[in-house]
């Protein structure tokens, strides 16, 4: 197959000596495509070239994918195992670090159980991996508690799509649409910082007239554009979801054909929203009367709308009620299943899409099965080779991992691709838990924190290193090329599970010597679940650019728009959502007297463990900082830059303060990229949603003084 | 070049990406020749790009005692020639924009090329490329005349038209940059 992808007239800087590899970014999930310049006579990687012809994001990159390519040759690589000896990391072999996995994996097992052990996973990798992680824990280790770093990121947008939809797929339409669209609900995204490459759709449709309301309670480069700016306060969402739902039935914009004929609870619904209206809704969201009519207005009389929203309404104790009342506000006006309208929410993973559908999460199995159904356990046990009556049960949460810990029931973890010493809410108690092990492992290709903590590190690749597919936030499964050979002793994170495996007695199962191998029975697993992926193969992703699931058999088109005829509940319509407003966890008072919140910056990813290590973006934002509006810091008497003390229930912690009229008074916000004494996630609440076990790391009370 | 640079300040996000794609540019020794600035950051979130005009009378080149600073057949302004350029720093003082730099250690002057190995083939440069906003762009000069004169048209299809106090909404409000 090629290896450089373009399509006919487009025109690419090719330098002299060096090859182009196409392929896409390994961070957020616009999955940006681009390809990777190689130099020939050494190959190692050496930039970056546009890939103006990927109908998604037609060559545009934010600053993280532009220096992405910088992270595969950094001198910081691991590039040898480590083994903790006297409190320090020595590089050994693969067959010590192997030994050493093997004698305490099962000796563990043979005092507590097989359930001592378990596995972290993460999104950030391939189909392929994401698909073996399950498999590993389950098989391999033969443990129940395997658990990912998606509950931190998309698991309340996933339950709220179940619950009303029945198919969790993260957008119900294909992102070159949006030019199409009138007018664009976005909800908790800071979609410019977060997924920039979607700014370029907007503008499209906005040259054409097409209107944007924004929800945040900061004034980001996205509310600053948007015709209406809803600020709310942080843990408001379900009551402006009602609130805007109570005047959409009001004035008339309900889609009464639509509603009748393809939804479920429409009278529940219309019951629940009455008391929210405008005045009441203002009082509890803090959003001013005249903001909302106008909002409603606009949405309720768009002929094309789509409603987004991300981390900011589903990292929530209401994350799942966020997004089924977000979600009905599409459904009542009968956009979903249309083109250039729908629903969608900004995946935040590169891969979270397609890494929380195959059976990564506690309770899932591969195709978006479920572990409690009997049929499935019996076809994805098939499929393994395995007994059903083997088939361990459902685990717990990411969260609730590290009270297994706390309990003794937990004696060991595998951590792969993931960093909670950073990204999990209330740190201390994670790093308590790690230190509570009697074992760790850790796969990664940096020395993150949660590394730190471990008793053997494994180095593994980066995405160039390796070949496979994602499946990117419209729900597209595109292909991700290998660029260059692993480099030093590094492996790829299929190729450890596999060794692990085999220590384990069960290499069998594992039986694989390259990726497509891993692809064609992982395609197997998906066949007839609800993320079907079983009529893909890498020539048609290829060739189609990008195929959208479920795809069930090679002659299917794929399935760009969902839910045009029907919806994916058992009875095919879809559930409105009645449900009332509730309070976060943990609300303002005389002792914590203001709200803290946290999100991302557009030069950071995630924990930071890469784009820390890469030199341009740490220049443009190299600590975190507390930014306020000045009404607020005028009361501590903080000046710009001035260091400020900040304190929960749970943690503390202090950074400068960055002042700006672009937050609301009554909030203050902090970037959550960095570790140790620079990691906001100290402070944040470990509050879970009921459904998906979402943590609240968007709403905490605090307390602040200057330091 | 029969393309033009086009920048519409107020789509920019903020997000740098065109100065770490300066960087990539290939003669661009990993040092971005181009600036994002916030307006007042006190105030709003807005940020705007800047970068070379591409003059055609360069009052960066016109300034230098030494003329080390060279403008091609197609009229894209060069960095200082290295042999020539005597380190006076005139064009950083000359450039009614700011736009040329100063590297103190090398001791020249390096400024916006607008990727000259790739224009010259028509290909864009490295910010317009990338820019997720569009709000640098690199498009024909037919393309950029009818975008200037799409915020009349925007507005008349919302009903407004002007007036004599203020027919200055009306100006398109966009900047093209011309090499040729
Ligand atoms: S981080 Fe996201 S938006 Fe930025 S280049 Fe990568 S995939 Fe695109
Ligand atoms: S890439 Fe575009 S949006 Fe980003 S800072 Fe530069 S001009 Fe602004």
């Amino acid at each position: 197959m090629t290896q450089f992808v373009v399509k006919p007239g487009v025109k690419n800087l090719q330098h002299d000596g060096e090859k182009l590899i196409t392929t896409h970014c390994c961070y957020c999930g616009m999955q940006c495509g681009m390809h990777i310049r190689v130099n020939e006579k050494t190959g190692k990687v050496v930039g970056v070239e546009p890939r103006y012809d990927w109908p998604v994001t037609l060559g545009k990159l934010c600053p993280k994918g532009v220096t992405a390519y910088q992270t595969v040759d950094h001198p910081e690589r691991i590039t040898k195992p480590l083994i903790k000896k006297n409190g320090k990391f020595v590089e050994s072999s693969w067959t010590e670090a192997l030994d050493l996995i093997e004698k305490n994996f099962k000796e563990l097992q043979a005092k507590h159980g097989k359930d001592a052990l378990s596995v972290f996973g993460g999104v950030s990798m391939t189909n392929e991996k994401c698909y073996l992680v399950g498999k590993y824990a389950r098989v391999a280790l033969g443990t129940r508690y395997v658990d990912y770093n998606g509950r931190f990121c998309m698991s309340s947008a996933a339950g709220g799509f179940m619950k009303t939809l029945g198919i969790d797929r993260g957008s119900t339409l294909p992102w070159p649409e949006l030019e199409h669209t009138d007018c664009f609900f976005m909800a908790g995204s800071n979609t410019a910082e977060c997924h920039p490459t979607t700014i370029q759709w907007l503008w499209k449709a906005r040259d054409k007239g097409a209107k944007m309301i924004v929800a945040d309670p900061r004034e980001t480069p996205t509310a600053r554009i948007a015709d209406v700016h809803l600020d709310l306060k942080a843990g408001t969402d379900s009551a402006l979801a009602n609130g805007l739902m109570h005047l959409i039935v009001k004035e008339g914009y309900v889609d009464e054909e639509y509603v009748n004929e393809r939804c479920n609870n429409y009278e529940e619904l219309k019951t629940s929203v009455e008391k929210f209206t405008p005045e009441y809704t203002s009082k509890i969201t803090g959003v001013s009367v005249g903001k909302l009519v106008k909002a409603a207005h606009i949405f309720g009389r768009s002929p094309r709308s789509v409603v987004m929203f991300a981390r900011g309404v589903e990292q929530q104790s209401k994350g799942v009620d966020n997004v089924c009342l977000y979600t009905s506000m599409a459904l009542l006006r009968g956009q979903i299943g249309k083109f250039a309208s729908g629903v969608a929410t900004f995946t935040g993973q590169g891969n979270g899409q397609g890494g929380r559908e195959h059976g990564q999460k506690a309770d899932a199995l591969p195709g978006y099965r479920k572990i409690d159904n009997p049929d499935h356990v019996n076809y994805v046990s098939g499929v393994w080779g395995i007994d059903p009556a083997e088939m361990p049960k459902a685990g717990v949460s990411a969260y609730e991992m590290f009270d297994e810990i706390q309990k003794g029931n937990i004696r060991a973890m595998h951590v792969i691709c993931s960093n909670p010493a950073v990204s999990a809410p209330n740190n201390h108690y994670i790093w308590d838990g790690f230190k509570k092990l009697d074992f760790m492992v850790v796969s990664d290709f940096f020395l993150s924190e949660t590394a730190e903590f471990a008793d053997v590190v494994l180095p593994a690749t980066t995405w160039a290193e390796d070949e496979g597919t994602t499946t990117n936030l419209e729900g597209r499964v595109i292909r991700i090329r290998k660029v260059k050979d692993p480099i030093g002793d590094s492996k790829t994170d299929w190729e450890i599970m596999k060794l692990i495996a085999e220590r384990m007695g069960k290499g069998s199962y594992f039986n694989y010597d390259n990726v497509p191998q891993i692809f064609e029975e992982f395609r197997i697993a998906s066949k007839g679940g609800k993320a079907d992926y079983s009529g893909m193969t890498y020539e048609r992703i290829e060739n189609e650019d990008g195929l959208f699931w479920p795809c069930p058999s090679e002659d299917h088109p794929g399935t760009p728009t969902m839910f045009q005829e029907t919806f994916g509940t058992p009875d095919g319509k879809a559930n409105l959502a009645a449900v009332d407003w509730q309070e976060p966890n943990e609300n303002p008072s005389d002792a914590y007297p203001h709200i803290l919140t946290t999100g991302r910056v557009v030069f950071h990813y995630l924990s930071g463990t890469q784009t820390r290590r890469t030199d341009f973006l740490m220049e443009q934002c190299p600590e975190p900082y507390a930014e306020m509006h000045p009404h607020l810091a005028s009361k501590y008497a903080l000046q710009d830059g001035d260091t400020v003390f900040l304190e929960t229930k749970r943690g503390s912690m202090s950074v400068k303060a960055r002042i700006t009229k672009a937050i609301r008074e009554d909030h203050v916000f902090i970037p959550y990229h960095w570790g140790k004494e620079l990691s906001v996630n100290k402070l944040t609440n470990p509050a879970l949603d009921p459904t998906s076990r979402m943590p609240e790391f968007k709403v905490c009370a605090v307390k602040l003084k200057k330091a | 070049m029969k393309k033009v640079m086009y920048l519409e300040f107020e789509r920019c996000i903020g997000c740098r990406s065109c100065q770490a794609a300066c960087r990539e540019c290939g003669g661009h020794d990993a040092k971005e020749r181009n600036y994002v600035e916030y307006i007042d950051f006190f105030e709003s979130r807005q940020t705007f790009p800047m970068m070379c005009m591409q003059c055609k009378d360069p009052a960066c080149a016109k300034v230098c005692p030494a003329n080390a600073i060279q403008i091609t057949e197609e009229g894209v302004v060069l960095s200082a020639m290295e042999e020539k350029c005597i380190g006076c720093r005139n064009c950083t003082f000359g450039c009614p924009f700011g736009i040329p730099k100063f590297d103190f250690e090398e001791n020249k002057m390096y400024k916006c090329d607008m990727c000259y190995d790739r224009t010259k083939y028509d290909i864009s440069p490295m910010c317009a490329s990338v820019c997720p906003s569009d709000a640098i762009r690199f498009i024909d000069h037919d393309e950029m005349m009818e975008l200037r004169r799409r915020r009349t048209q925007m507005n008349l299809i919302e009903g407004k038209k002007p007036s004599e106090n203020d027919k200055w909404q009306y100006v398109p409000e966009f900047f093209g940059v011309y090499s040729d």
